[in-house]
């Protein structure tokens, strides 16, 4: 439809205000990232928006070499906190991706596990903190408290719902008709499944496996919960960057938010067509 | 297996896909889904039973007992009694409400209203969604610590308020208890209106544009089109983008968590708050258990209203 000059001007105006909101507490971010010490806590007219003497001091702290005697060394660096957010966001993943593909397709075309829809959404629904308790306990048990590889188990389980509900809805979708063509070849189900639905389906895939990992990345009540020492993740080891001694490290705490922020934006722009429906469950189609 | 379901699964199958023999069909479904009903298994019934049971005594982890041993410590159902009781936790509750009912529809309006702005194409478009969106990609709790900065006394915030009222503003966000749970809901606000706009623009862009023109070549106003088609066309998808924020917004913490911890006081202690600290600074966790259970109920209930609306959305053609 056609619209009016002033309800172009007014929608750019909006559009814009909209923009500043958004961008400012993530500039401000970004900024603080790159800031020496000395600004970190500068108030009133001494406020500086943009760093005045930008530095990367912030990201050596954060991997161990600190060029400031004030802050006293941490027990470890960054360098561990990535790599366990990174095992285990991507192991969840690829547990969440095989049991939620194989499980979609199982239900798409055969009608199997008709039971799945609800009980995976019950799973989402509940607050994580109000199952947490036996998880702790079975954690504990199955020594899998402080590992990457208790993480990835319990991401996989918390994010099976979204690969599940995405990969069903691509499933639903895709035309039968080259399948069929393979079984009148003499392909066998199975083969079909991995030989040729699979290699159609790889962008879906792929968009669906960036998204679960997006979640996994994201947690950090499951970490703060069922890490203490070793593996703790990203976010975990970020808010423990404060101490009586040193106070609030904000410029190494920015740093490391946004190492932290950065590869889930760039994921989610990337597979923007489909969060729609990631989100939804696929109860909307786009 | 039995023969029995054997051949139900037959019939069921030979009216789906026709060249395909129905029995290896119908095997390899089963085998395919079999992991993720193990794993479904494995966090829901299990762990379910285990907090049922722990959820009837005093057990803690520093009682000395391993969880099996929690009978000694049986209580009957005192820790459900002693939750109707405990103010603290209907505190909580009321701030997770106050909270939901400041957060939810805020984000539905102002997600409404981008959406609008964003249903026809104009220069620019791609970019400004690109760049709204990108709020609800950020890590929680990396969102949550770019609001504890704003939100210092010194910080942004106070000083833009400075800039507009013309002298110093030196506002202590978080550790005002009024203000604290403002600065949240603010949080909450910023990182989740893009998905109501996200879920609002996908339902808007389905409304047909035919019946628009019609009901404008009729003489009716941007209104009157909003409130006569666009909203009935609307309705489901609505209730979906609803139901999903206020589930979500329900299970609030890492957020704001990192902004106050819950503080000052108890000031923005929301229900998971209040789970979290129950569970790892009074460790009482039979306690917790049966909190935990009594929420389960509470939402199973809207779960299965949500389901309802979820099923009924896909029936609808987009």
């Amino acid at each position: 439809m056609k619209r009016s000059v002033p309800f172009e001007i007014f929608r750019y105006a909006a559009i814009l205000a909209a923009m500043a909101v958004t961008l400012v507490p993530i500039l401000w971010m970004v900024s603080m990232a790159f800031k020496p010490i000395g600004e970190w806590s500068a108030t009133g007219a001494d406020l500086t928006w943009w760093p005045k003497q930008p530095t990367l001091s912030n990201f050596q702290f954060v991997f161990g070499h600190s060029t400031n005697d004030l802050i006293v060394a941490l027990d470890h660096t960054a360098l561990k906190p990535i790599l366990s957010s990174l095992l285990s966001a991507v192991f969840g993943t690829a547990i969440a991706m095989s049991a939620g593909t194989a499980a979609a397709y199982g239900l798409s075309r055969f009608g199997s596990g008709q039971n799945l829809p609800l009980a995976l959404i019950q799973l989402r629904l509940f607050p994580p903190m109000a199952v947490m308790i036996p998880v702790m306990i079975m954690w504990a048990f199955l020594n899998l408290n402080d590992t990457w590889w208790g993480l990835a188990l319990i991401y996989g389980i918390v994010t099976l719902p979204f690969a599940f509900w995405l990969m069903k809805t691509f499933f639903d979708d895709m035309p039968r008709e080259i399948e069929e063509a393979a079984l009148v070849e003499g392909c066998s189900r199975l083969r079909v499944f991995t030989r040729i639905t699979l290699p159609m389906m790889r962008a879906p895939l792929a968009s669906a496996a960036l998204f679960v990992f997006i979640l996994n990345w994201s947690d950090y009540l499951i970490a703060l919960l069922l890490t203490t020492r070793e593996w703790v993740t990203i976010p975990v080891y970020m808010a423990s960057l404060s101490s009586s001694m040193t106070g609030q490290l904000y410029g190494a705490k920015a740093a490391l938010g946004l190492i932290a922020a950065v590869p889930p934006v760039i994921m989610g722009i990337a597979i923007q067509r489909h969060l729609v429906r990631g989100l939804t469950f696929g109860a909307l189609k786009q | 297996m039995s023969a029995v379901t054997a051949t139900i699964s037959e019939d069921e199958m030979g009216a789906r896909t026709k060249p395909a023999t129905p029995d290896e069909g119908s095997r390899l479904g089963f085998r395919l889904t079999l992991p993720a009903q193990i794993l479904v298994l494995f966090i829901s019934a299990f762990p379910l039973l285990m907090q049922l049971y722990i959820s009837v005594t005093d057990w803690s982890p520093l009682s000395g007992a391993g969880w099996w041993n929690a009978w000694e410590m049986w209580n009957s159902f005192a820790n459900y009694t002693d939750l109707a009781a405990d103010t603290r936790f209907w505190s909580a509750l009321q701030r997770t409400a106050i909270v939901m009912l400041v957060c939810v529809p805020a984000e539905f309006l102002l997600g409404l209203a981008l959406a609008t702005l964003f249903a026809d194409e104009f220069p620019g478009k791609r970019i400004f969604y690109s760049i709204l969106l990108m709020p609800m990609m950020v890590v929680p709790a990396v969102a949550g610590y770019m609001f504890f900065m704003l939100f210092q006394s010194g910080g942004p915030v106070n000083d833009i308020l400075s800039r507009i009222v013309g002298t110093p503003v030196t506002v202590a966000w978080l550790s005002d208890p009024n203000l604290a749970l403002i600065a949240v809901m603010i949080a909450d606000i910023w990182q989740w209106t893009p998905l109501m706009f996200l879920i609002l623009l996908a339902g808007l862009v389905g409304v047909p544009e035919d019946q628009m023109k019609a009901a404008t070549l009729l003489g009716a106003n941007a209104w009157q089109r909003f409130i006569t088609i666009v909203l009935p066309k609307m309705k489901t998808i609505i209730i979906i983008a609803l139901a999903i924020r206020v589930i979500e917004n329900f299970k609030i913490f890492d957020t704001l968590y990192i902004m106050t911890g819950g503080g000052p006081g108890v000031a923005t202690e929301t229900i998971s708050v209040y789970i979290y600290k129950v569970t790892t600074q009074d460790l009482i966790w039979g306690y917790v258990a049966a909190i935990a259970l009594a929420i389960l109920i509470v939402l199973s209930i809207v779960a299965v209203y949500a389901m309802k609306r979820m099923a009924q959305a896909r029936e609808v053609p987009a």
